[in-house]
């Protein structure tokens, strides 16, 4: 009688442990005693192709996987020795020839050679496969001559001097000829390493490896113990023994996590966050910095693609309202910046006007005069394109066709959120309706690069040290050229003339006189508004007083390979 | 506001008299909810009135402004106005913080410009309850929100109460086959999970339709699910009555199913259905809180008291800016005066209490 009374009071004890149960059986895991980093970051990745990469959040989740000619140095914004651990341009310029490390090897055990390197332009230069990267490494229009004279030689001959290789060509995320061939050759390559690969198989060259991805939950790494890198006392790199990301769906868990301490870097606080972590540095032990104005560019662009607008041969109204400049400059006019920075960025943020941003000291264009918010100047701009008031809020174009369109942005971003509704209300005023629906990122790249189903996007990009890198965005053949992708040729003048003036930048070597190239294409875009620009925001960034040589720039980390918690 | 119908006929020769010994029968706490829905119910009928300002105005200089405090004016000063406020500057655009300016006066004018108060103009505005992250007033966006907030109830226990009430009624009526049918379809509905079924049909309205077609697309979607439940109870109801002898008698006098339906059997359940149904208000008005707090329900700019509270889903902005959790306050009054209210009906007309 007792036993059984003494069975059912632990029975209960059990009952109500295992109700507590996940407060008590997990100890928490020491990140500085196992030397693994944790961070978030808020989306899925699309792809772990390197090659096939077109978003930000798949570059970054496997960019240590994969290693490349040459490595950028976020400072100097200077190329540094990479795979390749030397290099000579011939006195010409035409001819560069780059000297690969010896012993490398891939994550299986077979060592990289030039052969890996070849098999990557071969891959990237196939029109059949879909991948961003081409419309870098074209010279003229038309692929660059490379030979390997041996496995670890790799010359490569351009028609001309061309600028940006070292920094297109160098900084190619090589990719290993002996587990993809095969499936380049079955014609396959577009489908290799989705998201649903088995980890283990990516096999890469970089300092970490993927050992685990759950979707929607978490990406993990493990040190590859095979680095080449090395630190000044011959130690190997990186020091991390690993790193774990968690994927969230709201930056408010982002930041609720680094908070807690579940996180130890914070990359990119939200204003209103910057304020709340500055005032709890001490007692959090955290460092908060500035790290510069974001290097990306942030706007809004309207659908310019006939594909989308041209059904059965009828043009939809739209196409002409979003070709047409007095509509264009009136949007430009009627985006009110300061009101932006202010509701959007608590003041953490400066009015954007050219594309490449100012962070890029070479190549932003500081000449360009902005369209200043002033809806009256707006309201004129739409009279003189015809577009006149119907009704009392209700604005039409000559044909009668009222104005309104569809305006998407990505989900989880507060401030573009409320971008849109500034920019909705101001657009209400004129008399124009904009439906506003923020849509997931997945979807939003969707509908930008595969179905084109989209009237205007707030959308932002990341920018590059080199200009160049940025083809694919400003040719009007690239695939990121969003307003009208893929052009068999120049649909405007102004587009034709934007593809030259790639071509001559790039074959332009003095750094000097590159420059005014690229301060033309950035009147044109600023001109045209192929892009309304918006604003750039103030970065910060917030770690763990525990972690040493952690070193953010706008550019990226400074020898991120150097990261360790102190120790205990 | 039902509570007319509950009272026996011969107390409908005085109607006043009526309402003042229903009101004389009611708790505190009923006076209160009835109040409280009185109030709302205004707010919705005449929100311009009393919404001081254009609820999608963004004063872009004045973000996540704190409430404003209310002052008394000296009687000299009464031509001026009766109360005034000190006027709020931002003081910290990082930081959002804000100062009063106790040298000036902001007189708040009463039942000016077709406003019940209001100030002179939106860009030195009263923040009654402060503002959101746009600059906007809240109060005002309230008083808006009410519109649909309230209503949604309102309109959602109409449909599918005419619904369940008809349904069930035929179904318990007229039994066999039809009320196999009609049962079984019943629990189908019931057994759907109905908060995904509601974000899964809420998904599929398109973008670009009308506040107001949003609105009754929400209310339909929400009614059709909530409408078996109910109709079940009516069923039951109906089959009892069925067997009574009045009935019987109808049945022997001749008249049609369609009457004895409509004089017989609706008549004795409709007291029942008069409190489910207020009980039930309070379902619809959550209901659209949730959708509205996932970004499924009224889309912005336009205001329900649920999307105004999804400002308050974040921990950052409740922290800095408590004030936005004041439509959460109206939603809480609102749901606990339908409740008050729906069980003081039922307690007025279960015969036991008679007397």
């Amino acid at each position: 009688m007792r036993v059984r009374k003494a069975v059912a009071s632990i029975a209960t004890l059990l009952a109500a442990l295992a109700a507590l149960g996940c407060h008590v059986n997990r100890p928490p895991i020491n990140h500085a005693r196992e030397q693994i980093l944790y961070d978030a970051d808020l989306s899925d990745p699309r792809t772990f192709n390197p090659i096939l990469v077109t978003d930000a959040t798949s570059g970054g989740m496997i960019g240590d996987l994969f290693e490349s000619l040459v490595r950028l140095n976020p400072l100097t914004t200077m190329p540094e020795p990479g795979l390749a651990e030397s290099w000579e341009i011939s006195k010409d310029e035409k001819s560069v020839t780059f000297h690969l490390r010896r012993g490398i090897r891939w994550f299986d055990g077979q060592p990289l050679t030039a052969r890996d390197f070849l098999f990557t332009l071969k891959v990237v230069y196939d029109p059949k496969i879909a991948t961003s990267i081409r419309s870098v490494l074209l010279v003229d229009g038309k692929p660059i001559q490379a030979s390997a004279p041996d496995d670890y030689t790799i010359v490569i001959v351009l028609p001309h001097p061309f600028a940006p290789l070292l920094f297109s060509v160098g900084t190619v995320p090589i990719i290993p000829e002996h587990i993809l061939e095969p499936v380049y050759s079955a014609g396959k390559f577009n489908q290799s390493w989705g998201i649903n690969t088995d980890p283990d198989k990516l096999i890469g060259d970089g300092p970490f490896r993927m050992t685990r991805y759950v979707p929607g939950q978490v990406v993990q790494y493990l040190r590859n113990d095979g680095f080449w890198m090395k630190d000044e006392h011959g130690g190997q790199l990186p020091r991390l023994h690993g790193r774990t990301t968690t994927i969230v769906q709201e930056l408010s868990t982002a930041y609720l996590r680094f908070l807690s301490g579940q996180t130890d870097v914070f990359d990119r606080p939200r204003p209103e966050e910057v304020i709340d972590l500055r005032d709890q540095q001490q007692k959090l032990g955290i460092t908060v910095k500035e790290v510069g104005i974001d290097t990306g560019s942030l706007f809004f662009c309207f659908n310019r693609n006939p594909r989308h607008f041209v059904k059965n041969g009828v043009a939809s109204p739209k196409l002409k309202w979003f070709t047409d400049l007095n509509f264009l400059r009136a949007m430009a006019h009627a985006i009110d910046k300061q009101g932006i920075i202010n509701l959007c960025y608590h003041g953490f943020a400066t009015p954007a006007v050219a594309e490449i941003s100012p962070a890029n000291k070479v190549f932003h264009n500081p000449n360009l005069k902005d369209y200043d918010y002033d809806l009256a100047e707006a309201a004129r701009l739409l009279e003189t394109g015809g577009y006149h008031l119907v009704a009392p809020g209700v604005r039409a174009d000559a044909q009668g066709n009222r104005l309104e369109f569809n305006l998407v942005t990505n989900t989880g971003t507060p401030e573009r959120d409320r971008m849109c509704a500034i920019f909705k209300q101001d657009l209400a005023n004129l008399g124009i309706k904009v439906n506003y629906r923020p849509i997931d990122f997945v979807t939003l790249v969707e509908k930008l690069d595969s179905n084109f189903d989209w009237d205007c996007v707030l959308i932002g990009f990341t920018g590059t040290i080199e200009p160049n890198d940025g083809a694919n965005f400003y040719r009007s053949s690239g695939n990121l050229h969003l307003w009208d992708p893929n052009q068999p040729k120049p649909a405007t003048e102004w587009e034709a003339r934007i593809d030259q003036l790639l071509d001559e930048g790039a074959s332009e070597m003095d750094p000097a006189k590159r420059a005014p190239y690229y301060w033309e294409i950035q009147k044109i875009l600023h001109d045209q508004l192929a892009v309304i620009e918006t604003v750039r925001q103030i970065r910060y960034s917030a770690w763990k007083n525990k972690l040493e040589n952690y070193r953010p720039t706008v550019w990226g980390l400074y020898k991120p390979e150097w990261i360790e918690f102190k120790p205990e | 506001m039902n509570a007319t119908l509950a009272t026996p006929a011969i107390e409908m020769a005085r109607p006043l008299s009526a309402w003042r010994r229903e009101w004389r029968h009611a708790s505190w706490t009923v006076r209160l909810a009835a109040l409280c829905l009185t109030v709302f119910y205004l707010f919705a009928l005449a929100s311009p009135f009393f919404a001081p300002y254009d609820p999608t105005f963004q004063n872009r200089l004045m973000p996540d402004c704190p409430p404003m405090r209310v002052h008394v004016a000296a009687p000299p000063d009464w031509d001026k106005g009766l109360f005034y406020t000190h006027p709020m500057k931002m003081v910290d655009p990082t930081e959002r913080r804000y100062a009063s300016d106790p040298s000036r006066r902001l007189y708040i004018h009463l039942l000016s410009h077709g406003h019940l108060f209001t100030t002179d103009s939106p860009i030195e505005p009263f923040y009654l309850m402060g503002s959101d992250a746009l600059g906007r007033d809240l109060y005002s966006r309230i008083v808006y929100g009410a519109r649909v907030s309230m209503f949604v109830g309102l309109v959602g226990v109409v449909i599918s109460f005419s619904l369940g009430i008809t349904i069930g009624a035929l179904s318990g009526y007229v039994g066999g086959v039809v009320d196999n049918l009609i049962m079984r379809w019943s629990e189908i509905e019931m057994s759907l999970p109905s908060f995904y079924f509601l974000l899964a049909l809420a998904a599929i309205i398109p973008a670009g339709l009308s506040t107001v077609v949003t609105f009754f697309l929400i209310v339909a979607i929400m009614s059709f699910i909530s409408w078996a439940g109910f109709a079940r109870i009516i069923r039951g109801m109906a089959s009892t009555v069925r067997g009574l002898p009045y009935v019987e008698a109808a049945r022997a006098l001749g008249a049609s199913r369609s009457r004895i339906i409509r004089r017989h059997v609706i008549p004795s359940v409709l007291g029942y259905a008069i409190v489910a149904a207020t009980l039930s208000i309070p379902g619809f008005i959550l209901g659209e809180s949730a959708l509205s707090l996932l970004g499924l329900g009224i889309q912005e700019p336009a205001s329900s008291w649920g999307n105004l509270l999804a400002a308050a889903e974040d921990v950052q902005n409740l922290r800095h800016y408590p004030w936005i959790l004041i439509p959460g306050i109206f939603i809480f009054l609102a749901v606990m005066s339908f409740n008050f209210l729906g069980d003081h009906l039922r307690d007025r007309l279960d015969p036991s209490n008679a007397g």
